[in-house]
């Protein structure tokens, strides 16, 4: 049996990475395909999408969490869905949060392939759907590291999930909202060993698709 | 062939990350919750963790406390964002009371406030007569005063204190600090800058080794910090409340048991009890434990 604190800490760290993964999952299955429309097509009212996408990446967390926290709120316009101060609130906001950055790295990424590829690919009459696969194939080194990029923004982002999370025990607690917590605590130590998680984690998580990347790279 | 055995393993990591989507665990699609609004000074002494598990597991309830200033919590059950209140700020709590927004307001516990400052005491407050002639004290003297500046309880019993020393809280003043943050980074700030600071007693027992800071004041009487539980007017809003809930976590907290817990709470941790309980009153055991 695991002594509580530690269980504690063990609980609040599967949490935060279900929420920031489940996030990134998101971000990334709308803002790969955005991205990619984006970066290959050409239409009027592009530039103005492409320039917000860009503003999107330099968003402050705290004003997403605001507006995610005022909409959410049982007062406020979506409160029937009864979402405010639960998992899913923040799993929302994080997306929110990681979406700019997804799109805006993959747009980037897609803009880096020079023109002959895709007379290429076009020239070798390969169909549609392969093309896509192919372009991915291509800028894998871009999307990982819009997966790095967004990865290390939701999971050492405090204000905003706090503000529509609530940082409630058993429930919303995750490892920045519980490090926020401790210190206003005067709990140094269990702050440092929850910090010291996280950091880990971060570690761990930026080796992990570090590694991915070079070894992608040596193919 | 070469993109198709690509997006093989690809959609197996989808599949399997969707699958852990929506099996994951969550606590939020219990059957009966509501939420708490409290101070963080309450959160933060650990009471409520001590309290809340008993009551969950007798009555299934489970609490989703929200630690924010009482100005913020107070905002929230004005708007129907909680479903109870547990706020220290009497003043602001009738304005709610008065307007009908807070059905039933009861008091249930109470501790005190301290100013606490450097122990050379620049400003000679601990021979102060009153709390209040201790703000004059300071401000005569020119020493420097943290200010919460956050429209919690206690920035609001700052204000308050000012006011009955004759003095306006909102004015500027050499070394004033407004930190517009919680109790426990105020203190800590008040502590590097060996100024005065209005604190709870739990906040400040909990940080004041590290910080540095003594407690100069005497108790008085506008020093009393008062708990009470703000029922709320549920047709008021376009959304129902659980106030079943809510009145049900109220009987808890007013029963003898939890109000002897209550005023055992902190022993083991500071060595000393932090809240008074105030519905003991005909109980033997009561016994006023703050000095």
């Amino acid at each position: 049996m695991l002594d509580p604190e530690l269980q504690t800490l063990v609980e609040i760290t599967l949490r935060t990475l279900w929420v920031c993964g489940s996030a990134l999952l998101l971000a990334l299955l709308g803002g790969v395909p955005i991205g990619i429309l984006l970066g290959s097509s050409q239409f009027i009212s592009r530039g103005l999408l492409v320039s917000s996408v860009n503003a999107g990446m330099g968003a402050p967390p705290v004003v997403v969490g605001l507006i995610g926290s005022i909409l959410l709120a049982r007062s406020g316009p979506l409160g029937s869905w009864n979402l405010l101060y639960t998992p899913y609130a923040m799993i929302i906001t994080s997306t929110a949060i990681a979406l700019p950055l997804v799109i805006g790295l993959t747009l980037a990424a897609v803009g880096s392939l020079d023109d002959e590829w895709e007379l290429q690919v076009r020239t070798l009459g390969i169909p549609r759907h392969w093309r896509i696969w192919l372009l991915i194939r291509e800028i894998r080194m871009g999307l990982l590291a819009a997966v790095i990029a967004a990865l290390g923004g939701i999971l050492s982002e405090v204000g905003a999930v706090n503000m529509v999370g609530g940082n409630i025990a058993g429930e919303t607690r995750v490892l920045t909202t519980a490090i926020m917590m401790h210190t206003s605590m005067g709990e140094y130590e269990i702050a440092m060993s929850q910090a010291t998680v996280l950091f880990g984690n971060l570690l761990l998580l930026a080796g992990l698709l570090t590694w991915l990347q070079q070894s992608g790279r040596k193919r | 062939m070469l993109a198709r055995s690509r997006t093989l393993p690809k959609t197996a990591l989808i599949a399997f990350a969707l699958a852990a989507l929506i099996t994951s665990p969550s606590g939020a699609a219990d059957k009966r919750s509501m939420i708490l609004a409290t101070t963080t000074s309450v959160r933060d002494s650990g009471l409520l963790d001590t309290l809340l598990p008993e009551f969950t597991e007798a009555t299934g309830i489970r609490v989703r406390v929200i630690a924010v200033g009482t100005g913020a919590a107070l905002r929230m059950g004005r708007e129907g964002n909680a479903d109870l209140l547990l706020t220290h700020a009497p003043a602001s709590e009738k304005v709610l009371v008065d307007e009908g927004i807070v059905t039933r307001r009861t008091p249930f516990m109470e501790n005190f406030f301290v100013i606490a400052g450097p122990a050379k005491d620049p400003a000679k407050i601990s021979s102060a007569i009153s709390p209040e002639d201790a703000i004059r004290r300071i401000d005569a003297a020119g020493a420097g005063w943290v200010s919460r500046s956050d429209d919690s309880g206690t920035h609001k019993r700052e204000k308050a204190l000012f006011h009955a020393a004759g003095l306006d809280p909102e004015a500027d003043r050499d070394r004033l600090v407004r930190t517009g943050t919680g109790m426990g980074l105020s203190l800590q700030i008040a502590g590097e800058r060996r100024y005065y600071i209005l604190s709870d007693i739990g906040t400040f027992l909990a940080f004041h080794k590290r910080v540095g800071l003594e407690v100069l004041s005497k108790p008085g009487s506008s020093l009393r910090n008062i708990y009470s539980i703000l029922q709320l007017d549920s047709s008021r809003f376009e959304r129902p409340l659980h106030t079943s809930e809510a009145e049900e976590l109220e009987r808890f907290l007013l029963t003898k048991k939890t109000q002897r817990a209550i005023g055992a709470f902190g022993l083991d941790k500071f060595g000393r009890t932090l809240f008074t309980p105030l519905k003991l009153a005909d109980d033997a055991h009561a016994s006023p434990v703050s000095k």
